[in-house]
């Protein structure tokens, strides 16, 4: 039959059907059905194995905190562990199988761990496990691990995607149950800006599950009405199945928004979206999770919270059992004898744990249930699913449903996530938000211990508008909506002491309270020991129905009170977020921006791979037919540049406008060399020092006029540089006047090097002279080529070559190389990318990022005479500390093989010839090394002690981890053209 | 002169797309000058401004009309962006020394979001409140989005102009891209 266990009402669609699997069972739901529903309307009572003990469970709750039914949701990639059956919203062709099981979920291989059970308690695997030491992680763990657990992971790539975004609001509504809807008619009557976010696919909280009335209409009907108002307002934004999971800084919250959770397939939208919300005022309406109390064979499919089952049966129209027994501490526990009853199902008995008379619902109402005050439930039967309960006074009670109340726990948590502490209330025996609340946050309704309805729907009412008066609105005078207030005496009865076997506290982590006692004798005192030694507390439920009934037993172990005893931390995020979510579309290629030269296409289509510098690619060799590897294509563009015409882009170099009437002061500020008397028409190479001393960024600054200076720096410190700069101009010398733009993406420049380099670039420029007289070796010019495309010349050279940078405004860049290209034909001119442009700065010994690794100063770099010391300059003066200039300071040198068909390695450290290789003999390291095509053999630069003084010397560069040790000479930094003649001619 | 003539590359190739009605296009004939105020200059910069387009200078956040089509935007305590069409030196000579001048047309690309989903797939991707509100029309904010410093400028109701880096204008692409696909 299907679906034996529905029946009438609830808020259903009976007149569609939807069918769906449970481990490969076809069965029938309707929409408005959870999984969870769905599958108690169809008699499913066993859902899952537990945690440890693979012992059988049931549905739980009827909400996210549920412990128990966690399901595998989908297939193959799509699948995902750990879904809770009870937010699962059911549609048709949803696909679920049962977690933590070996063979079928009835007859579970590994159950035979529930024998071993006494063995098996808090901790043992850390007391167990200890010999032979290495077993643990090769033996003990992987075994523990694939017999413990949850759900598994598919080990497929997410196939779905996942955004993020960002939503802003003067009030944000976190939770939409009586206190929410309340509070979000009554801002959003007052024109302010609402969001009303609810975890639930229907807004209503317990509104949807109870009986109760407002306004005079049913509960649910009323919310429905709340919602319809609330939608045709322009000014409240509606955020059904969006969970707000963290409370941050500045009144910023996190939600996730489950946008086709609900739905069979995705159709290529965002699965999820993790909304950063900026609110300037919120409040927490999040209602209150139910608890159990804690008694002997406590866990079996079927035992339920009462709250939960009254859920069932009044919103979801299903029956949790046909003979449902109730076992509470609260009047709240009586409303699920109450409606079920009205509903027509059989109440076999009410369990009260108090002593004296029933509350105000006779039992009249219960005809043939045993009702017992004073009474306790102290065991159970039914393997898989809960046949009949044991009471203290020897009862026996046949029963497929124990809904179990031990009163209602405030959701707290939002008001905790920064640091907050709850406070306890003896009258409800619950903690509730303290005064310590994230600023701008306030909390209304069952949230802040409003437990009852009239009173919750009016302080949302009232603290809504509050909030909106706080920021300015006129508040709604309409009043609150009108209901009244239920029954609602509680008492503090956490755990039944008597009778044997477990009782269990988190069904989750299959938690006893004997493990909490356990763990007590064994000394871990703080209750927060007690979570980590337990796991009470953990994995995807964080313990909302365990936490509070295990505090009440380590306070009662150790005399203390439950606030005395306090409660863990809590910490985003409230619900599950999947890193999925977190990650938003960030994923693969798109992870971060990338950086395209202007000539990046051009590349592309000349062979080029590409390198990541920064976000840049940049083209690092262009491979020609016919090269076997790398080293063909950079020998070869080295050589070519050597002897013709080579072609860079150095587009990637910070370049950085620089302007103002101190412009030249500034700068002489900024760099340790001298800038203050740069001609105009002229570029100099320039050296900075940190505030320490240390050098970090080199460079050419060029003079276009009296107050016009354009800098570039190295494409790594582009923007520190930037940054540094910007900082210097407004908080150390505001009084100087100095403008500076980042110029790097408007230009695209290229070096063009080489011998013939001039007679190419003679053949674009617009009749301007670039002979060696007019345009000598750092000479820089504002120009026109190609016909009266503006453009920047600059003749510098980094290859050690004749040598020229040409800039053009970026959209001209992909034009420009083509034109470079094509008039460089005749000279057959060769593009060169990062690796030729690193062998040619190495022959020709200038530092680069290896050199300038932030740990080296202007004299290790033998540049120590740049640093002026007729002027002032950052890093100057502690440039002078003696341990920076010690006689045997490292310095830098050039290096070659002894045997010259040896290759030098980068790293390596040396050593004298006759010293051991060892920490106490090291006199510095390599730090860059390159096949020199021009030489013929293997190249380096390293930092050595006293290496000015060694020029000529053999030493030994070995290297450990290659398992090298070679000799080599230490030589003068320039390996090409030492006296500069080639880049002056 | 030379044998050779360039010619400019929109950094998008002039990008132009409809997404149900919501359009993204590349705007490719805008100049863009960095506008500096010399230290103790703001007058000078102010009369220079009002005899040569006409306007007041604009409080930081706030655009100006600049006459010819020209917005001025206040970017900073004493910087300002002009954009136009043939700005650039123009606006130099206009400023007749008043200023320092910085062509920044190659720096930035635009791209112009006009229509129902711009503001749905901005929420995606701007981290700032683009309300009527918070942000109303002609307003400007410097923002990140995708990770991408950018200037966003409030045409009209569900008219926004979007500016960023030129070097990364495929990615800037990419991200207005994808949330509009995720928002439709």
């Amino acid at each position: 039959m299907s679906q034996p266990n529905r029946i009438d009402g609830g808020l259903i669609d009976r007149s569609q059907t939807l069918s769906f699997t449970f481990n490969g069972r076809t069965m029938q739901g309707h929409p408005g059905d959870t999984l969870a529903s769905a599958l108690l309307a169809n008699g499913q009572r066993l859902i899952g194995r537990s945690f440890k003990y693979h012992r059988p469970r049931g549905v739980f709750t009827a909400g996210s905190e549920e412990p128990n039914a966690l399901v595998h949701l989908r297939k193959g990639a799509h699948r995902e562990p750990n879904t809770r059956a009870t937010t699962a919203e059911l549609f048709a062709g949803l696909e679920a199988t049962s977690q933590n099981h070996r063979g079928p979920l009835n007859f579970d291989l590994m159950a035979a761990t529930d024998l071993l059970a006494p063995w098996l308690g808090a901790g043992f695997y850390y007391k167990t496990f200890m010999w032979p030491k290495a077993f643990w992680e090769k033996v003990y763990e992987p075994i523990i691990r694939a017999s413990a657990g949850l759900g598994s992971l598919s080990k497929l790539e997410d196939p779905d995607s996942y955004d993020k975004g960002f939503l802003h609001c003067d009030l944000l509504i976190v939770g939409a149950g009586p206190a929410g809807l309340s509070a979000a008619l009554a801002a959003g009557r007052s024109g302010a800006r609402v969001i009303l976010a609810d975890e639930d696919f229907r807004l209503g909280g317990r509104l949807n599950a109870e009986t109760l009335e407002v306004d005079g209409m049913a509960g649910s009907d009323w919310a429905a009405t709340a919602m319809a108002e609330l939608a045709s307002m322009d000014n409240v934004r509606n955020l059904p199945r969006t969970t707000v999971y963290g409370a941050y800084d500045h009144g910023i919250y996190g939600a996730l928004e489950r946008r086709t959770d609900h739905l069979a397939t995705a159709n290529g939208k965002p699965r999820q979206i993790l909304w950063r919300v900026y609110s300037k005022r919120a409040l927490l309406t999040a209602g209150a999770t139910e608890r159990p109390i804690a008694f002997p064979m406590n866990d079996r499919p079927g035992v339920m919270l009462a709250g939960a089952v009254r859920t069932y049966a009044n919103r979801f129209g299903v029956a949790p059992g046909k003979r449902v027994a109730v076992f509470t501490n609260n009047d709240d526990g009586w409303r699920t004898a109450t409606d079920l009853a009205a509903k027509g199902v059989e109440v076999t008995a009410v369990i009260d744990a108090r002593t004296g008379t029933a509350p105000a619902t006779t039992p009249a109402t219960f005809p043939g249930a045993s009702i017992v005050m004073g009474g306790r439930v102290v065991d159970s039967a039914g393997r898989r699913g809960l046949t009949s309960i044991t009471l203290a006074n020897g009862q026996t009670i046949p029963t497929d449903c124990l809904a179990v109340s031990g009163g209602w726990s405030p959701n707290v948590h939002l008001t905790c996530h920064q640091q907050g502490r709850p406070e306890w209330r003896d009258d409800i025996a619950a903690f509730v938000p303290a005064a310590d609340l994230p600023p701008g946050l306030s909390v209304a309704g069952a949230a802040n211990g409003k437990l009852t309805l009239a009173a919750a729907l009016a302080e949302g009412r009232a603290k809504a508008n509050a909030a909106v008066k706080d920021l300015g609105f006129t508040a709604s005078r309409k009043a609150a909506p009108k209901a009244e207030d239920e029954a609602s005496e509680t008492s503090a009865f956490w755990h039944v002491s008597e009778g044997k076997g477990r009782a269990w506290l988190d069904l989750q982590n299959d938690v006893t309270v004997k493990d909490v006692l356990q763990s007590h004798a064994e000394g871990f005192r703080s209750v927060e020991h007690m979570k980590r030694y337990t796991t009470l507390g953990m994995a995807t439920d964080q313990g909302k129905t365990a936490n509070i009934p295990a505090l009440a037993i380590m306070a009662q172990q150790t005399d203390k009170t439950i606030p005395e005893t306090g409660t863990t931390i809590f910490r985003p995020p409230y619900t599950p977020v999947p890193i999925g979510a977190l990650a938003g579309r960030s994923r693969g290629k798109t992870f971060r921006p990338t950086r395209l030269t202007p000539s990046h296409q051009w590349a592309k289509e000349s062979g080029a791979s590409f390198v990541e510098t920064g976000n840049w690619l940049r083209a690092e060799w262009f491979a020609r037919p016919g090269e076997q590897g790398w080293r063909d294509s950079v020998d070869r563009e080295v050589e070519m540049t050597r002897n013709s015409v080579g072609i860079c882009d150095v587009t990637t170099l910070g370049k950085i406008d620089i302007q103002g009437r101190d412009a030249a002061e500034f700068l002489n500020k900024i760099y340790a060399n001298g800038f203050a008397k740069l001609p105009i028409g002229k570029v100099r190479y320039g050296l900075m020092l940190r505030e320490d001393g240390f050098a970090y960024d080199d460079g050419t600054t060029a003079r276009l006029s009296d107050t016009h200076f354009i800098m570039t720096t190295t494409t790594a410190n582009a923007v520190l540089v930037f940054r540094q700069m910007e900082f210097a101009r407004q908080c150390l010398w505001p009084g100087l006047d100095v403008h500076m733009n980042s110029v790097t993406d408007g230009w695209a420049q290229y070096a063009v090097a080489g011998p013939n380099s001039r007679k190419l670039l003679a053949k674009l420029v617009d009749g301007f002279d670039i002979s060696n007289a007019a345009f000598p070796f750092m000479a820089c010019a504002s120009l026109t080529v190609c016909g009266g495309t503006p453009a920047r010349l600059f003749r510098i050279s980094f290859s050690g070559e004749l040598a020229y940078e040409i800039a053009v405004p970026a959209r001209y860049g992909d034009a420009m190389i083509r034109a470079l290209m094509a008039a460089g034909k005749e000279f057959d001119a060769t593009p060169y990318g990062t690796e030729a442009l690193g062998v040619m700065r190495i022959e020709k010994g200038h530092a680069a990022g290896n050199e300038l690794n932030g740990q080296t100063t202007a004299l290790n770099l033998g540049m120590a005479r740049m640093v002026s010391k007729t002027k002032d300059s950052i890093g100057n003066t502690l440039s002078e500390r003696p341990g920076m200039n010690r006689d045997d300071a490292i310095k830098l040198v050039g290096l070659r093989p002894v045997d010259r068909s040896k290759s030098l390695s980068a790293g390596a450290h040396f050593v004298e010839r006759k010293t051991q290789a060892t920490t106490e003999n090291d006199l510095g390291w390599m730090t860059s090394v390159a096949y020199s095509p021009s030489l013929g053999h293997s190249i380096g630069l390293g930092f050595l002690q006293r290496g000015d003084a060694r020029v000529g010397d053999i030493l030994r560069a070995v290297n450990l981890i290659h398992d090298q040790d070679i000799e080599v000479e230490v030589v003068p930094t320039h390996f090409i053209d030492p006296d500069g003649r080639r880049l002056r001619a | 002169m030379p044998d050779f003539t360039l010619t400019a590359e929109p950094f998008l190739g002039g990008y132009s797309r409809d997404f149900d009605g919501t359009t993204l296009v590349e705007v490719t004939d805008v100049s863009i000058t960095s506008i500096a105020q010399p230290l103790g200059g703001r007058e000078a910069l102010a009369t220079a401004v009002r005899s040569a387009w006409g306007c007041a200078l604009p409080a930081p956040g706030e655009t100006a009309k600049a006459g010819n089509g020209h917005r001025l935007f206040c970017t900073g305590p004493d910087s300002f962006l002009l954009t136009g069409t043939g700005v650039g030196d123009p606006a130099a000579k206009a400023l007749k020394g008043a200023a320092y001048v910085t062509d920044q047309s190659d720096a930035w690309v635009t791209l112009r979001l006009t229509g129902p989903l711009a503001r749905p797939a901005l929420e995606r991707i701007c981290p700032i409140d683009l309300h009527p509100d918070a942000l109303p029309v002609k307003a400007f904010a410097r923002t990140v989005m995708e990770h991408l410093g950018a200037i966003l400028l409030v045409e009209g109701a569900d008219d926004f102009t979007l500016m960023s880096a030129s070097s990364s204008a495929k990615s800037f692409l990419h991200g207005i891209e994808v949330s509009l696909a995720n928002a439709a």
